[in-house]
């Protein structure tokens, strides 16, 4: 299996779900949640991040193509934060800014940052970042 | 004494689910099947919470969630939305009306509601 991507050092927890159909939905919400708490996210900060791996595995299911979606922590600095990304090799070639333009009309409210990563795949990348108000 | 909480849900079987749950972590229930008497209610008796849901009718969820917040005799009493309505769009509205949390109901439901629960230390 591929490596994650990141631009940020990353640390536990380290959780990654298989998705192929519908169900597996339910799973990315409920493990996205889990690992928000595990990094100390209050509950209102966990459903938003819920929200967008959910969201984003929804995306990405309607391509017809299981894949698995990665829920990492990761650290800038002093902060910490739930990255959770999932590989797209068919936006391989497409505008980044189109893309990045549709993911945070539908997205952007719910995290911190939205990106796309061409290297070493492309690869659709989000991050919220915990502080004393998401904690 | 059982802290009592407002489970405001139009559906009776989805009240009852709910209620069961709730009760089966020793807290007591009460119910109201619409927006304006779960409001009612949470004014003439405030509860240690709110479970909310969001389609409700002659007032949303996020209507009610907004007067409970905005009114100074309800705006600490914590809020759980509980919904069908799991898009980016509606768990925004929710959370920015003041709820605590936003829970779709999916087959993890009861397991998140009681982890929040235990989080707002409504449960030890």
């Amino acid at each position: 299996m591929a490596e994650v991507t990141s631009p940020y050092k990353m640390r536990p927890p380290v959780m990654q779900v298989r998705v192929e159909d519908s169900m597996d939905i339910m799973i990315v919400r409920d493990t996205a949640r889990r690992a928000a708490g595990l990094l100390g996210f209050s509950p209102a900060h966990r459903a938003q991040l819920a929200s967008a791996a959910a969201t984003l595995a929804e995306l990405v299911l309607k391509t017809g193509e299981a894949h698995t979606l990665h829920l990492n922590g990761v650290v800038k600095g002093m902060k910490a934060g739930l990255q959770i990304s999932s590989e797209t090799p068919w936006l391989a070639g497409v505008s980044a800014n189109n893309v990045l333009v549709a993911l945070k009309s539908k997205m952007g409210d719910l995290v911190d940052e939205i990106m796309l990563l061409n290297e070493p795949e492309t690869t659709i990348l989000m991050v919220m970042w915990l502080n004393e108000d998401r904690s | 004494m059982a802290l009592e909480v407002l489970l405001v849900e139009d559906s009776k079987t989805q009240a009852a689910q709910i209620k069961e749950t709730l009760e089966s972590v020793g807290l007591r229930v009460r119910v109201a099947y619409d927006g304006p008497d779960g409001i009612r209610e949470a004014m003439e008796n405030p509860p240690a919470l709110v479970v909310l849901d969001v389609k409700l009718p002659s007032m949303d969820g996020f209507q009610v969630c907004r007067r409970l917040k905005r009114n100074p005799s309800t705006q600490n009493i914590p809020i759980i939305m509980l919904t069908e309505k799991a898009d980016p769009k509606s768990t925004m509205s929710g959370l920015r009306e003041g709820a605590d949390d936003y829970i779709p109901k999916d087959i993890f439901a009861s397991e998140h509601l009681i982890e929040t629960l235990q989080e707002l230390g409504i449960l030890e």
